[in-house]
């Protein structure tokens, strides 16, 4: 029986800490990304706030970069012109929105031993407040399940798929938690508790208000990330802008990028900042003096 | 050592030695040697063999052997095993009733079905790893079976003295009590409590000749099972049975339950509530139907999560029903083709996903438009594919409610929705609980 992949209820907290995909082999087998808490990630089923959202492509060949954001962190999707249905759907929202995505998990790997995950949507559609708020709670049942199954076969001396079945855990699950035990050597289970519980408490009106005190705290922390992704941005938009321009296959002219990238509002010092940090991470190099070529 | 425990070596000193010296004897040596001198059970036995003027070769010794290499008829064997389940059964014989245990074994090389013939002579716990020696192989339809005498005896060993390999559990050959929703295509002698909902007589030819067959509905807390009696027991609507000796076969997915005139079946007390109770529809977590294959008349949660090409408006071939595409029928060819609407969505409880098929009806009133103005909608549009996505934009990532019956194929599981809503999900009552029930345990 082919069985459809099922779509996991799973927060950016816990896929964003992902660093181990197994990739099938042959021609239709499926390739999965394994959690830190043991799910076997092929689809999943997101909600949250659709915080911003760019074409990097062009119109003919759109390639959509979009961000959502759920109560422990933010997904990355990226949708272009082999996601037909999604990139149409993204195109007609304007952020901030709440959005639900069906999608399929990406991995991009610029160098062994990192490993960056994003979706690439299936379908997106707009959802009310009330249905993100039901995927989070969804989201949390199924964490909590997560974090029972690798509780249990921490405890035991030789855990087996069987044993873990025997408990009540689900077989795909009870396979991933083995597979997540072999390859992350300690998994910080009090963080995902924790993920869970302040989850729920944004679900909950009452702690919204009690949440001044931690208020600041919560945004350095925000402004730090957004700084971070602000930075990811630009390096995305010129890793565009390079591809894009480098149509002899001997590189990107620097001045054409440097025009290119001040349509996108980016100015020289950014855009230099930018492809220095790119240079170093090496996905970029320079062939010759004054082009850029992707990696 | 204690006194009972040496019982069994003290008889079989005893029938080394021709039954000729006391057991009084035999037993205060035995003790000396164990729990005096303090060696060995082997090395005691041998001894007071010997002092006691016999051959000490002829004391049974335990081969070491394991699961994969046991014949059928083993005199005095030695294994190295783990105790996968244990299961108790009241037996009569010879007018005495008694206990004996019995269940399934495991090594490295296989699984074996095992009994105790003493409940009383040892604790065997599921999940124990254990020595046992002097066990007896005997056959028992064709297959090895382990028996524990009174000859034999157990040893708790650690848990890390076995490894069983991935996969190793009870075959699904092995008794076992069920509910409803546990049954699963292959099972034998399967023990279940059910509550006849219906009975029907039916004559059918076999190969083997006309046989006459009563099959129906059963249900129990868990849901409902179709049924084939292939024998007469009397069944009546509304009684409550217990069934020992079933079996499961499915069909297209959908096992179904069997049972011959090797069953048994016993009345007894009604416990599953009233048959309005039972005839409501059971939930089932779709990850569940995944690894049973299918189910009858039942209710399944979930998120719509794609809403497939061929649903919405839909043209039929008058003849056969079939799908008519591009104004032909595969069977008829040129048809007129007769409009229909119709949804086959993909729901997903994030255990599994099926895909639910709602006709007409089910649609109209799900997605709030009827057939007629679909018709005119896809006219206007010029473009049928409008009701689709109509479906599509009112269905999509909400939560639904899907009632039907579930069956397999090579392309997954389908429900037949008999009935379907979307769900209104009520989010903080359950959000403050699993809160508490979370910091509570912290």
């Amino acid at each position: 029986m082919i069985t459809r992949e099922v779509a996991w209820r799973i927060f950016a907290g816990e896929y964003n800490s992902s660093n181990y995909e197994i990739k099938g082999e042959g021609e239709r087998a499926p390739s999965y990304i394994i959690t830190p808490l043991g799910a076997m990630v092929n689809r999943v089923f997101l909600a949250g706030v659709l915080t911003d959202l760019e074409n990097i492509g062009t119109g003919d060949e759109p390639l959509w970069r979009a961000r959502l954001s759920d109560p422990t962190g933010t997904y990355y999707l990226s949708s272009g012109q082999y996601q037909p249905e999604a990139t149409a759907a993204l195109s007609k929202i304007e952020p901030p929105a709440f959005i639900a995505v069906v999608g399929k998990t990406r991995t991009y790997s610029p160098e062994e031993g990192t490993m960056y995950v994003s979706i690439r949507p299936e379908k997106v559609t707009v959802i009310d407040a009330r249905m993100r708020d039901h995927w989070v709670l969804e989201a949390c049942k199924s964490t909590l399940k997560r974090i029972e199954a690798v509780s249990d076969a921490k405890e035991m001396a030789m855990p087996t798929v069987d044993e873990l079945v025997k408990l009540g855990h689900g077989r795909v699950l009870a396979e991933g938690v083995l597979k997540a035990k072999e390859h992350y050597a300690e998994v910080d289970l009090p963080r995902y508790r924790q993920m869970v519980v302040d989850a729920l408490k944004y679900l909950l009106p009452e702690y919204q208000v009690g949440s001044e005190n931690e208020m600041p705290e919560e945004i350095t922390a925000n402004q730090e990330e957004i700084e971070e992704a602000a930075e990811e941005d630009n390096e995305e938009k010129v890793l565009a802008v390079i591809q894009r321009l480098d149509k002899g296959g001997k590189g990107a002219p620097w001045d054409e990028i440097v025009e290119e990238v001040s349509k996108l509002g980016m100015d020289k010092t950014v855009l230099e900042e930018t492809t220095n940090s790119l240079l170093d991470k090496g996905m970029i190099y320079e062939p010759v003096l004054g082009r850029m070529k992707r990696i | 050592m204690e006194k009972e425990e040496l019982a069994p070596h003290v008889s079989e000193i005893s029938r080394v030695l021709g039954n000729k010296v006391e057991a009084s004897v035999i037993e205060k040596e035995l003790d000396t040697y164990l729990n005096l001198y303090r060696v060995s059970l082997e090395t005691a036995k041998r001894s007071v063999v010997k002092k006691l003027g016999g051959d000490p070769n002829a004391l049974s010794k335990g081969v070491r052997k394991t699961i994969g290499e046991l014949g059928n008829s083993e005199q005095s064997v030695d294994l190295l095993v783990k105790v996968l389940s244990v299961n108790r059964k009241d037996i009569e014989q010879n007018g005495e009733l008694r206990t004996l245990i019995y269940g399934m074994m495991a090594d490295e090389s296989g699984t074996i079905p095992f009994t105790v013939w003493d409940a009383d002579r040892f604790q065997l716990e599921r999940g124990q790893v254990i020595l046992v020696r002097n066990a007896y192989t005997k056959e028992y339809s064709g297959k090895a079976q382990l028996n524990l005498g009174n000859r034999a005896t157990i040893e708790p060993q650690p848990q890390d003295t076995l490894q069983l390999p991935e996969g190793t559990e009870i075959p699904s050959y092995g008794p076992m009590v069920a509910k409803v929703a546990d049954l699963m295509e292959g099972m034998n002698s399967v023990t279940i409590s059910v509550c006849v909902l219906s009975v029907e007589m039916r004559k059918i030819d076999t190969p083997n000749g006309p046989k006459t067959v009563w099959s129906g509905m059963m249900a129990d807390d868990t849901g409902k099972v179709q049924y084939s009696a292939w024998h007469d027991f009397q069944l009546k609507k509304d009684e409550t049975l217990t069934i020992q000796g079933g079996y499961v076969r499915s069909w297209r997915g959908i096992p179904q339950l069997n049972f011959g005139e090797r069953a048994m079946v016993s009345r007894i007390k009604p416990q599953f509530g009233s048959e309005n109770e039972l005839a409501k529809p059971k939930s089932r977590g779709i990850g569940d139907l995944e690894m049973v294959g299918g189910a009858v008349d039942i209710l399944v949660n979930g998120i719509v999560v794609d809403v497939k090409k061929g649903s919405g408006l839909i043209m039929r071939c008058p003849q056969c029903n079939r799908l008519v595409q591009k104004g032909l029928c595969r069977i008829h060819g040129k048809v007129e083709g007769q409009p229909d609407l119709r949804i086959k969505a993909v729901v997903d409880d994030g255990a599994g996903a099926l895909t639910a098929v709602l006709n007409k009806e089910i649609t109209e009133e799900l997605v709030g438009i009827t057939l007629q103005e679909s018709l005119k909608e896809a006219k206007e549009a010029m473009n049928p594919d409008v009701v689709q996505e109509k479906i599509e934009e009112r269905l999509l990532a909400k939560p639904i409610a899907v009632r039907g019956n579930v069956t397999s194929d090579d392309y997954g599981l389908m429900m037949i929705v008999t009935e379907a809503h979307l769900v209104v999900p009520e989010v903080r009552g359950e959000a403050a609980s699993l809160l508490s029930e979370l910091e509570g345990a912290q």
